[in-house]
C-alpha cells in the first residue's frame, strides 16, 4: 500500500474501518449484553477487553500502513483477526454451555445465551485476516466480502427467531427481520452460486437497503418497549429488556455488503449495448 | 438481469421463512400463548438462570401440576394486590408468595381454610389478637370462637424471641397475617414449587406440626393400623388423584389429609380440617364444638366409607368415654390448681413453680395424647402416654399443693 492512504479508492481501508468500528461498538454492547447475569463469569470479561483493545491495535495497524510498514499492518491484523476468530468460537461454546450440553433441544437453543452471537467476532476476524490473505483487485475479494455479509444474515436470521421466540412472537411485527433477514441471505447467496450481472446487483443493493430500514424500526420497537417497561433504571430497564442495539446489526451488515456489491459491480459484465437491429429506439444510420 | 439468480434468492429466502414457521409451530403452547407478553416470556426465562442458581426449585416446579396445567413461574410469582412489586431481571415480581397469590385461583379453598384454626387462630395461639386486624379478628372468630380474641401463650414471653422465631412462629405461621391483608401460608402444607396434593396428603407433612408430646398425632398415626397399612401400602395408593374425584380405590387407606379434609367418594373437600371435628380435643378440658352433631356426623360419613356402622360407633363411643374421664380427672386436679391460686398459695405469673409446669404436662401432654389416642386408633397413647403420665402428675400435683399449702400456713 501507499503512504498516502486513498481512503476514497482503496476498498481494502473500508473493510479495515468496518472492522475497526465495529470491534468498537461490540463494547457498549457486550457489556449491555454480560450485565443481564452481572458478569458472574470471570470469561464474560474476554470480550469486552478484547473490543476495548482491539480498535486500539487496528489503529496502529493502519498507522503503521501510512508510515509504509505495510508488514507490521498484516501482523497486526492477523494477530487481531485469529484472536477475534478465537473469542467468537470460544463464546459459542461458553454460551452453549449453559443448556445445550445438558439437553440439546429447541428450547435449550431458545433459552441459553444467545449462542451465535459470539460469531460476530469470528466474522469480523475472518474480514481482517481476508483483507491480508486475498488480493483486493481480484473479483474473489468482494465475494468474500458478500460471503461474511451473508453469514452476519444468517446470523440475524436466527437471532430474530430464538430472541423473538423467547416471548413467543407476541406481537406480529417480531417477524419481520425473521422474513427480511431471510430475504437478505437469498439474494447474497446468489452471487456466491453464480454468476450476476450488474442489474442484479442493483435489485441486491435496494433488498439491502429494506434491510437497514428495518432495522432501524426494530431499534425503534426495541427501544420503545425498554422505555415503557417498568424498571428499577433506565440502564435496568436496557439491560434485562429487549436488546436494544441488537436490531442495529442490519443496517451494520447492510454497509458490509454494499462494500461487496460495488466492487463486485465493478467487475461485473455491463449490461449488452443494444445493437441497432434490436434497438427500436436507435437513430437511423448516417450513410 | 438473469431470472435464475432471482429465482435461486426467492427460493432460499422462502425455504428459510418456511422453516422458520415449522419449527416455531411446534413449540410447546405453554411457551407461546399466554395473556401477556411477560408471562410468555416467563416461561422459560426464569428458568435460564434459576436452573444454574437453584436447580431444584426449577426442577421441582417441572414436577408439579401447575408446569403439566402449563402455569408458568410469572403466574404465581405476579404481584397481586396488596403486595409490593420488586424489579427482577426486566420482570416485576413478588418474591414472596402469600395466599393473596394463590387465591387468584384457588379463592374457595381459600376461603375455606379461613374458617379453620388453621388461619387466625393458629397464630394468635402465640402472638395474640394484637397480631391481627379487628376485621380479621371478628371474622375468624365467627367461626373459632376464642380462638383469636385470647393472650398469647405466656410460654412465648418466657422463653424469649429466638425460641419463639425458630420454634413456635415455624409451625404456627400457617395462620400469621400477610402484609397484602390476606392470612396464611398454603406452601405450609403444599410445599413452595412443587404446589403437591399428594404431599399435602402425606402423614409426615401434617406430623411437620402435629407431633411431638403436646400433640402426637403423628406419632398416634404411625402406630394405629392406618398407618402401618400406610406404611407398607403406600406405592399401591394414588395419593395424586384429583380432590373431587378421589375414591377409596386410590386411597383405601387414608392419611391424615383422607379423612379430615378429603371429599372421598363424592363427600365435600374442605380446607377447614376442623369441620369434621366434635371436640375441642386440645383444650384443657374438652368440650363439644358448637356444630357437635354435624361434624361428627361428617366425619362418620367418612368413616363409613371404609368401616362397618358398629365398629364406627364403637371407636365413637370409647373415645367419648376416653374424653370424660379425661376431663373428669383433669377438672380434678384444675380444681386443686385453682383453690391454690384463690387462697393465696399460688400468686404471680404462670410458670414460676414447678407445680405449674406439673399441670401444664398433665393437660397439655398427658390429657391430649389420652384423647387424641382414643379417636385415633393409639392404644399406648391412651394408656402409657395419656393416662399413666395423667395419674402420675395428678398424685404429685395433689402432693405438691399439701406440700405448699404447709408452708404457706407456715408464714407469720
Amino acid at each position: 500500500m501507499k503512504a498516502n492512504l486513498n481512503w476514497r479508492r482503496d476498498h481494502r481501508l473500508w473493510i479495515e474501518i468496518f472492522v475497526l468500528l465495529n470491534l468498537a461498538g461490540l463494547a457498549p454492547d457486550i457489556y449491555l449484553a454480560h450485565s443481564t447475569n452481572s458478569f458472574r463469569h470471570p470469561a464474560e470479561y474476554a470480550p469486552l477487553i478484547f473490543s476495548l483493545a482491539a480498535p486500539i491495535a487496528l489503529w496502529l495497524a493502519l498507522a503503521f500502513l501510512k508510515m509504509e510498514r505495510p508488514a507490521w499492518w498484516r501482523i497486526l491484523g492477523h494477530a487481531v483477526g485469529w484472536m477475534a476468530v478465537a473469542v467468537g468460537v470460544a463464546g459459542l461454546i461458553l454460551h452453549l454451555e449453559s443448556q445445550f450440553f445438558q439437553e440439546r433441544t429447541l428450547a435449550s437453543l431458545v433459552y441459553s445465551a444467545p449462542f451465535a452471537a459470539p460469531l460476530a467476532y469470528t466474522g469480523l476476524g475472518l474480514l481482517l485476516i481476508m483483507n491480508r490473505m486475498v488480493p483486493p483487485e481480484s473479483m474473489e475479494w468482494p465475494l468474500w466480502v458478500l460471503l461474511l455479509a451473508l453469514g452476519g444474515f444468517a446470523g440475524n436470521f436466527v437471532f430474530s427467531l430464538t430472541d423473538h421466540a423467547e416471548n413467543g412472537f407476541f406481537h406480529r411485527t417480531e417477524w419481520i427481520p425473521v422474513v427480511s433477514s431471510a430475504f437478505a441471505v437469498g439474494f447474497l447467496a446468489a452471487p456466491l452460486i453464480m454468476r450476476i450481472g450488474r442489474a442484479y446487483l442493483l435489485v441486491c443493493a435496494s433488498v439491502m437497503a429494506v434491510q437497514a430500514a428495518a432495522g432501524v424500526l426494530g431499534f425503534y420497537f426495541h427501544l420503545a418497549a425498554n422505555i415503557r417497561a417498568s424498571g428499577a433504571s433506565l440502564f435496568d430497564k436496557l439491560v434485562h429488556g429487549a436488546p436494544v442495539l441488537a436490531p442495529l446489526l442490519f443496517p451494520d451488515l447492510v454497509l458490509l455488503a454494499f462494500i461487496g456489491l460495488w466492487i463486485l459491480h465493478q467487475h461485473a459484465p455491463a449490461p449488452a449495448e443494444p445493437t441497432q437491429a434490436h434497438s427500436a429506439h436507435a437513430p437511423a444510420p448516417t450513410p | 438481469m438473469g431470472f435464475r439468480s432471482v429465482f435461486i434468492a426467492v427460493v432460499i429466502a422462502t425455504a428459510l421463512i418456511v422453516a422458520a414457521f415449522l419449527i416455531n409451530s411446534h413449540r410447546p403452547r405453554a411457551e407461546s400463548e399466554k395473556s401477556s407478553a411477560a408471562l410468555v416470556l416467563a416461561s422459560g426465562k426464569c428458568a435460564e438462570c434459576h436452573r444454574n442458581l437453584q436447580y431444584s426449585v426449577v426442577h421441582e416446579y417441572e414436577l408439579s401440576a401447575h408446569a403439566q396445567k402449563q402455569i408458568n413461574c410469572l403466574e404465581c410469582h405476579q404481584v397481586a394486590p396488596g403486595q409490593k412489586g420488586k424489579d427482577h431481571n426486566g420482570f416485576v415480581i413478588n418474591t414472596a408468595v402469600t395466599a393473596a397469590n394463590c387465591r387468584t385461583c384457588h379463592e374457595q379453598i381459600y376461603q375455606q381454610f379461613l374458617h379453620s384454626r388453621h388461619a387466625a387462630p393458629a397464630w394468635a395461639a402465640v402472638a395474640g389478637e394484637k397480631a391481627f386486624t379487628p376485621e380479621q379478628a371478628a371474622f375468624s372468630e365467627g367461626f373459632q370462637p376464642g380462638g383469636v380474641k385470647r393472650a398469647p401463650n405466656p410460654l412465648t414471653a418466657l422463653e424469649g424471641n429466638s425460641a419463639f422465631q425458630s420454634g413456635c412462629a415455624s409451625c404456627h405461621s400457617v395462620g400469621k397475617p400477610n402484609t397484602d391483608g390476606t392470612i396464611g401460608a398454603c406452601t405450609a402444607c403444599h410445599t413452595r414449587h412443587t404446589s403437591s396434593v399428594e404431599i399435602a396428603r402425606l402423614p409426615t407433612t401434617c406430623g411437620q406440626c402435629h407431633m411431638g408430646p403436646d400433640h402426637s398425632q403423628l406419632e398416634i398415626y404411625t402406630e394405629s393400623k392406618h398407618g402401618v397399612l400406610f406404611e407398607a401400602q403406600r406405592d399401591k395408593l394414588n395419593l395424586a388423584a384429583k380432590p373431587a374425584q378421589l375414591t377409596t380405590r386410590d386411597m383405601f387407606v387414608p392419611t391424615c389429609a383422607t379423612c379430615h379434609m378429603s371429599g372421598l367418594n363424592g363427600a365435600a373437600v374442605t380446607h377447614d380440617p376442623s369441620e369434621r371435628l366434635s371436640y375441642f380435643l386440645f383444650a384443657e378440658t374438652s368440650a363439644k364444638r358448637p356444630n357437635y352433631a354435624s361434624s361428627r356426623a361428617e366425619m362418620k360419613s367418612i368413616c363409613l366409607k371404609c368401616h362397618a356402622e358398629q365398629v364406627v360407633e364403637k371407636v365413637y363411643q370409647n373415645a367419648e368415654a376416653v374424653v370424660a374421664s379425661t376431663n373428669e380427672k383433669i377438672s380434678a386436679v384444675k380444681s386443686v390448681m385453682d383453690g391454690l391460686r384463690k387462697d393465696g398459695v399460688l400468686s404471680g405469673k404462670p410458670f414460676e413453680q414447678p407445680i405449674d409446669f406439673e399441670y401444664f404436662d398433665l393437660w397439655h401432654y398427658d390429657g391430649r395424647a389420652a384423647k387424641h389416642g382414643a379417636f385415633m386408633g393409639g392404644a399406648d397413647f391412651v394408656q402409657w402416654h395419656g393416662n399413666y403420665p395423667m395419674l402420675k402428675h395428678s398424685v404429685e400435683i395433689k402432693k405438691a399443693a399439701e406440700e405448699l399449702r404447709k408452708v404457706h400456713e407456715s408464714k407469720p
